[in-house]
């Protein structure tokens, strides 16, 4: 019995394109569940990236090394293997219910937030040390020095690896598969176990994750274009709200000037 | 803008300043005595702590030891054998002002929102307040039209214009300069000169460090230079031609 012989003669079978259409509606069962573990499993990183990045950077002898270990550890175990590890081995160990959605959205969420802490942590360190002086040096606290003026120039600085991480985690969420999660990739490969379709199925399932991350990548892209800086006085703008900042920054302008004006022939008079 | 030398009411007054990096013994015991309306002149070799004593006065830099007193309050790390009451780093900062040599504007943020952002959040004034206050500030450096750039699109001179500005409009008691002209292109020295020399005639207390020796002698009341730590000579406008000690002279002479 050489299992290799089968895929040849399964092979044979005519290409049918439309087949892919017919059962659109099974893999767009498949690509909300990829979208929804993706998105979800991101903000949790993210949020949980910020702490690990802040954390990592504390002056405590014992933080520091503890939050370096977490990353090390997190980054470093092959994700399918993790995935497998939480739901058929700590879970049935331990007795913890967790359902494979859960546990797949826990495990990338805890990988994803080494990476994404790593990526915060480099951006939040290309902020100059002048920045915080500055800011400091007139009179703002240390957590509005942080949020007002590193923070939002960090973000700027990780947007493009940030939005890379995004895509590697639609991609990456394939891999929950194993545990029986329905996203696009098991209900593809069910389907191609189901009708012997291979070819079909899995050309489908290759079209729409490029078409997820290719979503993906222009969204990242977009949000390049709007954490820009734009000088709205000298620049023609089109979002009304760029136009109403706009008008006050001309009405502002305006004011000062006429103010400096009246003063300036106040005082030609008094002479 | 000639202050007559010490005859002032003191306003800032560092005493027996101690710092060190690692092993680097950078600040080693500096008095100093700022009166009000004075213009102090700091002038030195590189790496002789000019900038690092800057930084102390308005507690960026922490001392290791000795005191920064100012307008009857003790701040900072003390001297030993004393034991007054310390004061917030943070209200010092807010009654100091600081213009780096780099600017350090806030690139994400708009001229106007540079030199607003403190008073809204430090001073907390109202947005419309604030904005119309910056604007009068960023016209008194000549930069009304530039409200809505963003540093990036400013040259070197135009955004060190907004970050005396940005300092300014929190209405200092002192100001500190360090260094403010040395990171722009000869051409563009002129114009932050201009409004250093404005501030000064306006009665504006002031600690430069610089090496301009044409500002320093024509606004320096006390003229200070340091070396590896220490002051090593103190004078007023006659220091720049007769000095007294030989470091001081080589100095002058190498920069001239
Ligand atoms: N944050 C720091 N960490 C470690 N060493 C520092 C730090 N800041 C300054 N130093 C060291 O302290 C010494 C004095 O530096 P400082 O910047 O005060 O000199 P300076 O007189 O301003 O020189 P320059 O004319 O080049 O600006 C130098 O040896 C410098 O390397
Ligand atoms: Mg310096």
């Amino acid at each position: 019995m050489n299992p290799f012989l089968v895929i040849p003669v399964l092979a044979q079978a005519r290409f049918r394109p439309e087949f892919i259409w017919e059962n659109r509606d099974v893999f767009l069962g498949g690509v909300r569940l990829t979208v929804f573990i993706a998105i979800v499993a991101f903000a949790l990183a993210t949020v949980l990236g910020l702490g690990v990045a802040l954390l990592r950077m504390s002056k405590n002898r014992l933080v520091a090394p503890i939050m370096a270990a977490y990353i090390n550890i997190f980054r470093a175990i092959p994700l399918l293997v993790f995935v497998v590890f939480v739901y058929y081995g700590i879970a049935i160990q331990f007795d913890v219910r967790i359902s494979a959605i859960q546990a797949g959205i826990l495990v990338l969420t805890l990988q994803y937030s080494a990476w994404l802490g790593e990526i915060f942590r480099g951006g939040i360190q290309a902020v100059s040390d002048g920045q915080t002086q500055a800011a400091l040096s007139v009179g703002m606290s240390r957590p509005q020095t942080f949020f007002r003026v590193v923070l939002p120039q960090a973000i700027r600085i990780v947007i493009p690896p940030t939005g890379n991480m995004f895509i590697g985690m639609i991609k990456d969420s394939s891999l929950v598969f194993i545990i029986g999660v329905p996203e696009l990739f098991r209900v593809s490969s069910v389907m191609a176990n189901r009708t012997f379709r291979y070819f079909e199925v899995y050309l489908g399932a290759v079209i729409f994750y490029l078409i997820l991350t290719t979503a993906a990548y222009f969204g990242v892209k977009y949000l390049e274009k709007r954490f820009a800086l734009v000088d709205v006085l000298t620049t023609r703008v089109r979002s009304p709200l760029a136009r109403r900042r706009g008008v006050r920054l001309r009405m502002i302008q305006e004011a000062v000037a006429s103010e400096r004006e009246s003063k300036s022939s106040g005082t030609a008079t008094a002479l | 803008m000639s202050q007559p030398n010490g005859t002032s009411r003191p306003v800032v007054q560092l005493r027996k300043i101690h710092k060190s990096f690692g092993a680097n013994h950078v600040l080693k015991g500096i008095d100093l005595t700022v009166g009000q309306g004075q213009h102090v002149v700091i002038f030195g070799p590189s790496g002789s702590g000019k900038s690092t004593l800057l930084r102390t006065a308005n507690l960026l830099e922490t001392p290791d030891s000795g005191s920064v007193w100012f307008e009857g309050k003790e701040y900072g790390a003390g001297i030993e054998g004393e034991d007054l009451p310390r004061g917030k780093a943070r209200l010092l900062r807010q009654q100091i002002g600081m213009v780096f040599q780099q600017f350090n504007l806030f690139p994400h943020i708009t001229a106007l929102d540079n030199v607003a952002l403190a008073l809204r959040r430090v001073k907390r004034i109202k947005r419309d307040e604030a904005e119309h206050k910056a604007a009068t500030y960023l016209d008194r450096v000549g930069l009304l039209d530039k409200l809505g750039a963003f540093p990036s699109q400013l040259s070197g001179g135009q955004q060190q214009r907004v970050a005396i500005a940005r300092s300014l409009v929190m209405e200092p008691k002192v100001m500190l300069f360090d260094e403010p002209t040395s990171a722009l292109d000869p051409e563009l020295v002129g114009e932050v000169l201009a409004v250093m020399r404005d501030l000064a005639e306006s009665g504006m207390t002031m600690v430069v460090v610089t090496h301009e020796m044409g500002f320093a002698r024509e606004a320096g009341d006390l003229n200070i230079f340091m070396d590896e730590g220490v002051v090593v000579e103190t004078g007023g406008r006659e220091l720049y031609d007769h000095a007294r000690e030989p470091r001081t002279r080589a100095f002058l002479q190498a920069i001239l």
